[in-house]
């Protein structure tokens, strides 16, 4: 395995930790609709990120994608909309 | 001429009955505008009554609630309604597909000059509360994603153009998004749902002709 292979593996441990802790906040009420995939509660939800299915890939692109937006200052791109 | 609008509303799962039950406001606007509706609820949302209605009654407004892939929307119990090999029968039409994945290739397919198809290019997501699941229209957290995506339609039957109607609709995501930012870093339910009301927002587009507009009846 290369260092770059590596390094990408390690971000991607990195970026499910976080999403992860993120859904341990949530209440257990909580559910998601992910289409066809269908409705998962809280602790489906972090046992798919646990074991990087497609439930999961979704949960943490969704969260890439809002960080992201984020890193881009889309708060105050929002507001000048 | 009477304007005319079929939408699809199967119930076989949480996320189905949610997007179903939050239709029925949109019906009832499309009503007091004068809009004939034929409703395809539950098992009527299948091919062969939505491929009959299109041919028989040619709506200008076809609104498809239900599950998706990038070539299909399908109807009550996955059963597959419109696909790239059936898609001709959305032309001289405006569709708005609250399904996932569909506007990337059965979208991009609705390609004419009088045909407009606003849906999105990847999952449609929406959070919910497990407490409501029997009865949706009490969902608060749910109602700001699904009034979001209402608006396309409830724009489109005020007169709006289908590109005026889908930036109607951001307009509603990025409000919600909004009035939840203030509490996001202490609420964790409110930095969720602004991540996923950010998403949907993003992957709504609006493919074909997205200056048509609905003749008024």
């Amino acid at each position: 395995m290369s260092d770059h292979e590596r390094e990408t593996i390690s971000v991607d441990e990195e970026i499910r930790k976080l999403v992860i802790a993120r859904l341990k906040l949530l209440s257990p009420d909580t559910m998601k609709s992910i289409g066809q995939m269908g409705t998962f509660s809280r602790k489906q939800m972090i046992e798919s990120v646990e074991r990087n299915d497609e439930v999961g890939q979704t949960i943490k692109n969704i969260e890439m994608e809002w960080l992201q937006a984020q890193k881009e200052g889309i708060v105050r791109k929002l507001h000048d909309e | 001429m009477t304007s005319r609008m079929i939408i699809t509303r199967p119930e076989h799962d949480p996320g189905t009955r949610y997007l179903s039950c939050w239709s029925k406001g949109i019906i009832k606007e499309a009503k007091k505008k004068n809009i004939d509706v034929t409703d395809l609820h539950k098992e009527k949302a299948t091919k062969r009554e939505l491929e009959g209605r299109l041919q028989k009654i040619s709506p200008m407004l076809v609104v498809l609630n239900g599950h998706g892939n990038d070539e299909c929307v399908f109807g009550h119990d996955n059963e597959v309604l419109i696909s790239l090999k059936n898609s001709h029968l959305l032309n001289g039409k405006i569709t708005y597909a609250v399904s996932c994945n569909s506007a990337k290739k059965l979208g991009k397919s609705c390609d004419g000059q009088d045909t407009a198809y606003i849906g999105y290019d990847e999952k449609f997501v929406f959070n919910l509360e497990r407490r409501y699941l029997s009865d949706p229209l009490k969902d608060q957290r749910a109602a700001q994603f699904l009034h979001a995506s209402n608006q396309v339609v409830l724009s489109l039957i005020k007169g709006h153009t289908a590109e005026e109607s889908s930036r109607s609709s951001k307009r509603f995501f990025r409000e919600a998004i909004l009035k939840l930012l203030p509490s996001a870093d202490n609420n964790p339910h409110a930095r969720e749902d602004a991540a996923d009301l950010f998403w949907d927002m993003n992957h709504q587009v609006c493919e074909g002709n997205g200056n048509l507009f609905i003749q008024s009846a």
